[in-house]
Parts: structure tokens; sequence; C-alpha cells
């Protein structure tokens, strides 16, 4: 990213985090300097589309049922969200987790940059249209943010549900040892204590996303 | 710390279909969704056939082998083989619809016999596909040796040649590079066209002016007495390995239920008419008593010589080399997966389960090369025969481990289905799969009891004892370990043979679904 691109570009401060899972998934599974991403593309896209659920999870859109998905009683205003509980609801069936992070995983990668791009965090990275459109962070101390963040969920001793579970999710896509250059030792094991105690669903939308990219890394074709 | 929840108040059950009653409901969006990229029969069973590598086993294997036995019913033995397989395949395919981690013996063994005498299943298929990875570069070595010096004028030995290959299958294997589907689907294409042509011109100008059948006679299965079956047996079922890997797609496939058994049969038939007609075509160019000192002398240019042309001579050569090469890549491939299967499932040190940068599992793929290094190494300073004491040696030992797990994989179909029909036909959950288990346990045994007619050396060579006992030696210390995880670590024993299903512990894929992925 050129200086003036970052000029251009809303003042550190503004920049304190989305709050969205998915987003703060995006810029641990991306270097925050290029832009490029840290896993294979199909464990970002599987990796996002468990955060994207977990996200409306939190916020009550959406539920997990006998391992099914289903709509929850509130809605989101933003469109992300909003466009994900429209394609469960318009379901005339409830599909299992692992259904919906394979159709989800194909577009979502796209669209959470979109929306980080929409709140300033990242910007289009120049040149190359045949290699399809990569995103360059704004500010490389504000992409690191969500790294930071995990370390004080996972010390924190009065639980950061939210925290913890961006930190699972960032683990069962594939990112553990990225993370274990910045966590004290033991804190892997103090993670799987936490993410214990997390909701159900939330469980859930974490092993199966694990079990997702884990099927990703056997499977023969890209 | 406590446990937070959340509002969540699901719609009533009316509008909340199961499963099961979605086939009637009109498909939507997602139904379309999960149908797209869906693999049908040509492409499982391109892929089916390019980790066969029918090259590899036409150029290498039945020469050496016919060299190396001094048997001449080769021919027949793969047709025979073939219809065994064929029954075997109607109960693996029938319980592939049940399990996770299907294409992984292990997988079967644990959910039919039980998860001690899976984790035993799982090292026997890590030593087997080992074995056959490994031995690939003592025949990639001499023959690239011969290609560099006839042609590039570069004098080099052979483990200089095997070393360079084994160099290049570690960088690829760290960047995770499978040769892509479209690489491999002109590679095996150009070699079962070369092999068809070989045989067809081999056939067209026979030894003494006439076609003789006998090669292909059953009579010749037991020329030399009934236990050289089981020699001829283990070195056909080698050149069908791979065939078994069809259900590895199942999840990916457009119907599971009729995708992955069509792909498998098809595989069989064609792998069985190639192989057989190759090889007859082979003993009918030199003549019958001819064939085994023709190979001796010719080795991989039994092959090469059949139509007497310079220029289809020279294409079968450095396919074959290509074709040993994407052999050595694919076997490691399929080494490392299942390494990391069993790391993911702690069975075996979790860092082998571990994946770096860009999802790699660094680990299990160093792992293997560094096995292949040291082998590698102590065949050059051994001073070892690079194509008989490594290829054909190696090659026949993972064919017996594979013949092993066949036949312990058709016991668990038994098993499985005994306690659980599941609506399958009693054909292929139970005459089937026990006509297959005594056929294949029947080959294994024989071909023990003569392991040094299928090595080629006397009967007391500590090779003719070694090799096979060291199937027993893993077993026993699998059987070891599965007891120690039941009883020190049972979260981990519940969880042997699920592959990358081990972190949610679901034993079944969700009920099949044919309906909906039309």
């Amino acid at each position: 990213m050129t200086p003036k691109a970052r000029g251009q570009h809303a003042p550190a401060p503004r920049l304190a985090g989305t709050g969205q899972l998915a987003d703060d998934l995006y810029l641990i599974a991306h270097h925050e300097r290029t832009g490029k991403p840290l896993l294979a593309p199909r464990a970002v896209g599987l990796g996002l589309a468990g955060a994207l659920l977990a996200e409306l999870i939190m916020a009550g859109a959406i539920g997990i049922a006998v391992g099914t998905v289903a709509a929850g009683p509130f809605r989101s205003n933003d469109a992300l969200a909003a466009g994900v509980i429209g394609q469960v609801t318009a379901e005339p069936q409830r599909y299992p987790v692992q259904d919906w992070l394979t159709v989800l995983a194909r577009t979502v990668p796209q669209q959470v940059a979109g929306r980080l791009a929409e709140a300033g965090y990242l910007v289009p990275a120049s040149g190359r249209p045949w290699r399809g459109q990569r995103w360059v962070p704004v500010d490389a101390d504000c992409a690191f943010a969500p790294v930071t963040r995990i370390c004080s969920a996972i010390g924190s001793a009065r639980g950061d549900a939210q925290g913890v579970t961006l930190a699972a999710l960032a683990a069962a896509c594939g990112l553990g040892a990225r993370l274990a250059l910045y966590l004290p030792p033991g804190s892997r094991a103090r993670l799987d204590q936490a993410a214990a105690w997390l909701d159900p669903s939330l469980r859930e939308v974490i092993t199966q996303t694990q079990a997702a990219v884990d099927a990703a890394v056997l499977a023969h074709r890209a | 710390m406590t446990r937070p929840t959340y509002p969540i108040r699901l719609y009533p059950r009316s509008r909340l279909m199961s499963r099961t009653q979605a086939a009637t409901a009109r498909p939507g969006a997602m139904s379309r969704e999960l149908a797209r990229d869906r693999l049908g029969v040509p492409a499982v069973l391109f892929f089916v056939l390019a980790g066969v590598a029918p090259l590899t086993v036409a150029a290498g294997v039945i020469p050496i082998a016919y060299a190396t036995t001094g048997l001449t019913g080769i021919p027949a033995t793969f047709l025979v083989i073939a219809v065994i397989l064929a029954i075997f395949s109607a109960g693996y395919v029938a319980m592939t619809r049940y399990i996770r981690n299907a294409g992984a013996f292990y997988a079967f063994i644990s959910a039919g016999l039980g998860r001690v005498t899976g984790v035993a299943a799982a090292l026997v298929a890590l030593l087997a596909y080992s074995f056959l990875q490994i031995g690939l570069y003592g025949a990639f070595g001499p023959n690239a040796q011969a290609e560099a010096a006839a042609h590039l004028g570069v004098h080099a030995p052979w483990w200089a040649w095997a070393l360079g290959a084994w160099a290049l299958v570690a960088v690829l294997g760290l960047l995770r590079v499978d040769i892509t589907g479209k690489v491999l689907g002109v590679l095996l294409t150009c070699e079962l066209i070369v092999i068809v042509a070989q045989a067809a011109a081999g056939l067209a100008r026979p030894a003494g002016g006439h076609l003789s059948f006998a090669t292909l006679s059953p009579a010749d299965l037991t020329s030399v007495g009934f236990g050289t079956f089981g020699v001829l047996a283990v070195v056909a079922v080698l050149g069908f390995v791979g065939f078994e890997q069809a259900p590895v797609l199942a999840e990916e496939a457009k119907r599971p239920r009729r995708t992955v058994p069509a792909a498998t049969y098809t595989a069989l038939g064609m792998i069985a008419v190639v192989y057989a007609g190759v090889s007859w075509a082979m003993a009918a160019h030199n003549g019958t008593g001819h064939v085994v000192a023709a190979a001796g002398r010719l080795g991989p240019g039994l092959l090469f010589g059949l139509a007497g042309s310079a220029f289809l001579s020279q294409a079968a050569q450095w396919l074959f080399l290509t074709s040993l090469f994407a052999a050595a890549l694919a076997f490691h491939n399929a080494v490392w997966r299942y390494m990391f299967a069993l790391g993911r499932e702690n069975v075996l040190p979790a860092a082998l389960g571990r994946t770096g940068g860009n999802n790699i599992p660094k680990t299990a793929s160093l792992v293997q090369s560094a096995t292949a290094l040291a082998v590698i190494t102590a065949y050059a300073i051994g001073g070892w025969a690079p194509m008989e004491n490594l290829f054909f040696w190696f090659g026949t030992s993972g064919g017996l481990g594979i013949m092993i797990l066949l036949a312990a994989t058709s016991v668990a179909v038994i098993a499985f289905f005994a306690r659980d029909p599941r609506g399958e036909n009693p054909w292929r959950r139970l005459f089937a799969p026990a006509l297959a288990a005594l056929l294949l346990a029947g080959i294994v045994v024989l071909a023990v009891q003569h392991y040094a007619i299928l090595l080629g050396i006397a009967p007391g060579d500590p090779a003719a004892w070694a090799l096979p006992t060291s199937y027993a030696v893993v077993a026993a210390i699998g059987l070891g370990w599965g007891v120690v995880l039941k009883a020190r670590r049972p979260q981990v024993y519940a969880t042997v043979g699920l592959g990358a299903h081990a972190v949610t512990g679901q034993a079944a894929p969700a009920a099949p679904a044919e309906g909906e992925l039309r």
C-alpha cells in the first residue's frame, strides 16, 4: 500500500474494530501489511462462513437445533448478515451447519472484504486484474488488533464469549500456528477450556468449521 | 466463567421440515448450490484411473514379475483378480454410504471390527502405502539413468536420479501440489494409448506367426502348484491399487449411491482388460516359453519393443518416467493424508495433524520424505539392485499389505451390516464380502507361504520372511496401542477412524439425500 492511500483514509482511532466476528477473522487470516491470505482459499472461505454463522448466533438471528440452522427472532441491519438470514428463511427446509458452511464459503470472503472496505479497514489493491480482487489493510496496526483481542480474551478470567469464539474459529481454520507466535505457552489448552463453556450452538459451528477445514486438507481437489 | 445464553426462539414446527420430508419439497436455491460442482461418473473414473498409473504397471511391474517369479499365468491372474475385487467392491461401496473418512481402509475396519483392530489396520495401511511409494524411486532411478545416458549424454548413478525425483516430490508435497486433474488426465490418456497400441502391435506379430492363448488359460494360474496363484495374485493386486479410492469422492459425487459403484466397477473392468491384454501380448509376441527369459533380458523394454516402432518405444519410455513420478507424488500424498488423519484423531502424535501456513500439513509430508530419503540412501550405500530389490520387493510387499487390508475390510463389512442391515440386500452385506474375505485371506496365506518365489530368491533368504513379518509387527504394535488408548485415553479412542470428523465425533454422514442432488 502506498503512503498516499493510507493518508486518504480514516485515521487509526476510528478503526477500533467493527465488533463483527467475521471481520476480525478476515483480518487475522490475511497479512496485516500485504493483505495476502495466510490460509488456503477454501479454508479462508470455510472459516469466514463459520464466523458469519457465529456472528448471527450471537445476535440471536439464527439458532442451531439438532445440528441444523434455523432462523431466530432477531433481524440485523447489516446487509451481509441480512442476506444470510434471508437465505435461511427462504429455504423450505433446514440444512445442517456443514451444508451452510459449504455454500457460504464460496462467496463470503469477498463479501466480508467488502464490508471491511465500507467500514474503512481495507482498500482494493491495484493491478493484477486477472488474479481476482485483492484487498490491502489501510492500517497494519488496526489489522493486527484482533490478534491482540484474542490474547486478552484468552488471558481474561471473566470470559469474553466473542473473543473466545474468534480464537477458537481462528484455530479451527488453521491459524493456530500464527496465533501461537503471539500467545504465551499453554494458551491452546486454556482456549479449549474456555471454548467448552461457550453456547452449544457456537460450539457446534466451531467443530463443524474445524471438520470442514480438515476435510478440505484431505480432499483431493482444491 | 458463566455460560452465555442467547435468546433463540425457533419458528413453529410446521415451518421446519425434516430432511426426509424435504425430498418431496420444491428444491430451493440451497439444494441447487449444494449440487453445484458435484462430480459425475466420468470425473470419478478419471480420478481413480489416474491414481492407478497404468504405464507404471505395464512397463514396470509386469516385465519384472515375469522375470522374477518365472511364472506365465500373469494375464489370466489379472482377470481373476478383477472378478475377486468386483465381488469385494459390492460390500465395500455399500458400506461407504454409512461411514466417515471413506476411502481409508482403517475407517471401514474401525467401524466394523472395532477401534483396536482399526488402529492396527491404520498402521498396516501406512506401512503398505509407504512401501508402494518408496519402491517407485527404485524404478525411476535406473530408468531415468538409462534415458539420460542414451539421449542427453548425462551419466549419473541411479540413486542420483532417484534423489532428484525424491527432492521434487518432497518440495511439491510441502507446497501441497497435487498434479492437477488436467495434467494427469493428459498423461493418463497418453499412457493408455501407448499401452493399447503396443499391445495390439504385439498381438498382431505373435511368435512363430501363431497367436497363443495359453497365458490367458486358467490352467496357467497354478502351473507350478496351487501356491503360485498366491504369488501371481499379489502382483495383480499391485496393478489394481488405486481402485479403492473412488469412495474418497463419495461426499463430492452427484449421486454417491450410483456414481461411486459405477466408477469403481468400470475402473476394475478397464484395468483388467488393459493389463491382461498387454501382458498377454508380451507372452504371445515373445512366445510363452520365452517370455520369462525375454523379460529378464529386456526389463521394461519388454513393453517398449512390442510394436517395433522407434517412435512409439521412445514415447513409451518418456511416459514411463512421468508415470512413475506422478505415481510417486500420488502415493506421497496418500501417505501424508493417512498420517494427517491419524494425527487429527490423536492416534499418532498430534504434530502430524497440525498444519502450517496455507493449511499445509508440513510435518506429515516431511516425515514421509525423510523415510524415503533413508531408504534410497541405504540402497545406494548397500549397492542393492534398485529395480529388483527396491521397486519390485517394496512394490509387491505393498501389494501384500493392500491384500491383507482388503481381506480385513471384507470381514469388517460383514460385521458392520450384521449389527444393522440398513436395508442392504444379502449379497452386498453378507455373501459377497464373505466370498471376498475367503478368497483374499486364502491368497494372503498362499502368498506368504511362497514369498521367496514372489521375490525371486532362495527360500531361506531373510527377506522372504522379514517383509511379510513387518506387517505382523506393526499390526501387533497397533493392537497394543489400541488397547492403551481404550484404557487410558477414551476420548481419543472414541474417534478412531473418523479422520477429519474426529473433532465432531459424528460417526455417520448425514442421511443419504439422493433426491436433493438432481
